[in-house]
């Protein structure tokens, strides 16, 4: 499986606060599983590191596809983005490049240490919703080559198209 | 009837003025303090925006700190980040 290339942010400990905080966040997916209906947490042999399953929203493109979301989280979350891949089979979407990588500002320029992994996940189904036809970015196989197995998070992104 | 009162113990509870909510960088209640802290109170105190957003002093400080000045924005809403003044 394509896991979605390697993160430079993933060998480092998580700060005291990073540790609270994810527990926190677990602590909800558990209570109130799952906290939006269609999404599912797997924790992985990682602190770090969790897979979420998104379901396609109903009337969508999408609709009941399933897939899954690798978040790693930085030594110093939430103060900094965690970086988020779909796993493949990823979906097949305007803003989705084909090894995973996603286009959508709040994982990069807009993030805030207010969002969740909750929230993330939200902005990511929203986002697939949007679409109204299935098909990679116009840009795909020069992205992909050019970036060469680096985290998304150094991608530098032009977050031009608000509208798929 | 007159009452002559040897002894009281006065008791008293305090609270911040920042609802029942939790702070929405650390998710720790604001009665309680940052993950960097152990006693809540005066030594991890909670600040407010222009925007009206509290947050643990500690927790807000961090992340305006790491921002450039044109990137300091409310967490919350996005609003340009100003401390509000209060006494």
């Amino acid at each position: 499986m394509n896991m979605g290339g390697p993160s430079s942010h993933r060998r480092k400990e998580l700060t005291r606060v990073a540790q609270r905080r994810l527990t926190r966040e677990l602590a909800e997916w558990s209570v109130k599983t799952p906290p939006v209906p269609g999404m599912s947490v797997s924790e992985t042999d990682r602190v770090d590191e969790w897979l979420v399953t998104v379901t396609g929203a109903a009337g969508s493109v999408y609709e009941n596809e399933q897939y899954i979301l690798r978040f790693v989280f930085p030594a110093d979350y939430p103060m900094e983005a965690p970086e988020v891949v779909f796993l493949q089979p990823t979906p097949r979407h305007p803003h989705v490049y084909s090894n995973g990588h996603i286009c959508l500002n709040v994982l990069y320029d807009g993030w805030s240490p207010a969002l969740t992994v909750t929230s993330v996940c939200l902005s990511i189904v929203s986002m697939l919703s949007s679409a109204t036809k299935k098909g990679v970015p116009p840009d795909n196989d020069t992205y992909i080559r050019n970036c060469q197995g680096r985290s998304p998070k150094q991608t530098r992104w032009m977050f031009h198209d608000d509208h798929v | 009837m007159k009452l002559t009162i040897n002894k009281v113990r006065l008791v008293a509870a305090w609270t911040w003025d920042a609802g029942d909510d939790a702070c929405g960088i650390c998710r720790n209640a604001f009665d309680g303090c940052c993950p960097d802290c152990n006693i809540p109170g005066d030594a991890c105190p909670l600040v407010w925006g222009n925007c009206k957003h509290p947050f643990h002093l500690h927790c807000i400080s961090k992340w305006i700190g790491a921002q450039s000045s044109e990137q300091q924005k409310c967490p919350m809403c996005r609003q340009d980040w100003k401390f509000e003044a209060r006494k």
